[in-house]
């Protein structure tokens, strides 16, 4: 009897075992690397159209920076930056899209957040672009500090989050304001063009975009401060760890690639170099490349190919776009920003 | 009488003639300098080169100068994390230098004077100029610790962002005469040049 029961509980607990590995094994993909790899490109779910960050002309040819950090990926495991494939996703699909495998990562302006990975089962590996609040004004009001500006009448979309980050901020520094408030962002803009507002507040980079189509773009100015924190990232699915891996130091090669002034120029150069730290990043010392599954030529197949940090940003959104977003906050940790990568060692 | 007339217009027409073909000649050097030209002070900056006010995160104290050859650009730090961004042209390849130095003296309208090893280089240029609108040191100077180098304006605006001088960083003349108010002599200077290989 005894016997019987014991043998009972065990089986039990066997089955429990089982049908618990079953499950977490639906829930948690741990292929994607070995799938894509299999299927010879990298799904990428992007934006549908945003300017600077992916956008695509009348051939749908795609560019962008989140569109290039995904050919980034690309070119790390493929050697070939056109082994990318973009998947343009809604804001509102782009999480669920990405659970239900329809896409290998995320490279969509998505804003990190701690909900954003308990409540979805995602992983954001490292920040790719730091945005965050600021305000656009007339240049001829001569203000270069968002502290200048108690009293003013602000435009701003309704029910955003921007609305309630505009009234902390007011409110922690003791000024007033008067909010002109509007449903659509374009409401917002026409608003702010015809005068009827002091200034006008939304994510910086967005800012930059919305001025391009003022009456006269360079009559006004976005200050420097940054009164909110928004983070984009890449996005992974959660427990998928070898894939995570890749994403993640795709990303800190092309940083720590600007840092040690590796660009997609100077990369043969760079090939031939006797500096240790530039060694281990081109694979001619260690087998850094090897351990994350990939080749020692890793990082250069991605410098090659699409460049590094600041070549990308200038590129897409700086000095060589239409944007003309000076680097701030993205700028590297040791030339005014805080863009920072852990080091290859 | 006629002779004389004649032998005038003839010096006249040979200094017209030297001094154009020493310009045309100095348009196509890279490190052309043009002693002589007027800044046009219409001439519009890109937007990556007009003064502006920028996140800068940094330790240096604020009225630290802090100029970051390779991209072009001196800031100004204003503390709480922001500085004053202005556009600038650079040393050319072989005349890059970094370090801390002082701003050990100030000048308006400059005289300039080339040292020798620059005579050496590009002979077309003068011995000495008077300082005023033609001249390529423009507005204002800076003098930078016991060297040779400089902050200071042109008369050559469009060659901001350009790596194009000897050594001297260079901005317009509207903005090296409101950083020249901003600074005094003694202002730490840090200049930095992108990594080695």
């Amino acid at each position: 009897m005894r016997t019987f029961r014991g043998g009972l509980t065990i089986g039990l607990a066997v089955a429990v075992l089982v049908a618990a590995a079953a499950i977490t094994y639906e829930r948690y993909d741990t292929r994607t690397l070995k799938r894509t790899v299999r299927r010879g490109e990298v799904l990428c779910g992007v934006n549908k159209g945003l300017p600077g960050f992916s956008n695509p002309d009348d051939k749908g040819n795609w560019t962008g920076f989140d569109v290039d950090f995904c050919r980034a990926v690309a070119s790390a495991i493929f050697d070939d930056p056109s082994k990318a494939k973009f998947v343009p996703l809604d804001a509102s699909e782009r999480f669920k899209e990405l659970q239900n495998r329809k896409v290998d990562i995320l490279s969509r302006n998505s804003t990190w957040s701690m909900s954003r990975e308990t409540n979805y089962d995602l992983y954001f590996p490292a920040v790719a672009y730091y945005d965050g609040q600021g305000f656009m004004l007339p240049r001829a009001r001569n203000v270069d500090s968002a502290l200048n500006l108690d009293g003013s009448k602000v435009c701003v979309q309704g029910n955003t989050t921007t609305q309630l980050n505009l009234a902390d901020y007011f409110r922690a520094n003791n000024m007033k304001y008067t909010e002109m408030k509007f449903d659509k962002l374009e409401d917002v803009v026409k608003a702010y063009d015809s005068g009827q507002c002091d200034t006008l507040t939304s994510d910086a980079s967005q800012l930059y975009a919305l001025r391009l189509n003022l009456s006269k773009p360079n009559d006004h100015v976005i200050l420097a401060d940054i009164i909110s924190k928004e983070p984009l990232a890449p996005v992974v699915r959660l427990r998928d760890d070898d894939w995570m891996m890749i994403v993640k130091w795709t990303l800190y090669a092309m940083i720590n690639a600007e840092e040690l002034g590796v660009t997609s120029k100077n990369i043969d150069e760079a090939l031939k170099s006797k500096k240790p730290e530039v060694m281990r990043l081109v694979g001619t010392e260690g087998s850094y490349g090897e351990d994350l599954g990939l080749t020692k030529d890793w990082a250069v197949r991605i410098i090659k190919h699409v460049g590094n940090y600041g070549e990308v940003y200038e590129r897409n959104v700086g000095s060589g776009s239409q944007l003309k977003i000076p680097r701030g906050m993205n700028q590297l940790w040791n030339a005014g920003g805080v863009q920072y990568a852990p080091p290859i060692r | 009488m006629a002779k004389l007339r004649h032998l005038v217009w003839m010096l006249i027409a040979t200094a017209a003639l030297a001094l154009s073909t020493s310009q045309g000649f100095a348009q196509n050097r890279p490190d052309a300098d043009e002693p002589g030209l007027v800044a046009d002070d219409s001439y519009q900056l890109d937007p990556e080169w007009q003064k502006q006010v920028v996140y800068y995160r940094t330790n240096e104290a604020p009225g630290t100068i802090i100029v970051a050859t390779a991209e072009r650009h001196l800031y100004l730090v204003q503390g709480n994390g922001r500085a004053l961004r202005y556009g600038i042209g650079v040393g050319r390849d072989g005349f890059t230098w970094q370090g801390l130095v002082n701003i050990t003296k100030k000048a308006e309208w400059p005289d300039w004077t080339p040292p020798p090893e620059m005579i050496a280089r590009q002979p077309y240029l003068p011995r000495f100029m008077a300082g005023g609108p033609g001249n390529p040191l423009g507005a204002r100077a800076m003098y930078l610790g016991s060297t040779v180098y400089r902050i200071h304006g042109t008369n050559q605006p469009d060659t901001i962002g350009t790596a194009i001088s000897s050594g001297c960083f260079r901005l317009v003349n509207n903005d090296v005469a409101d950083l020249y108010s901003r600074v005094p002599v003694g202002t730490k200077v840090i200049i930095r040049q992108k990594p080695e290989l």
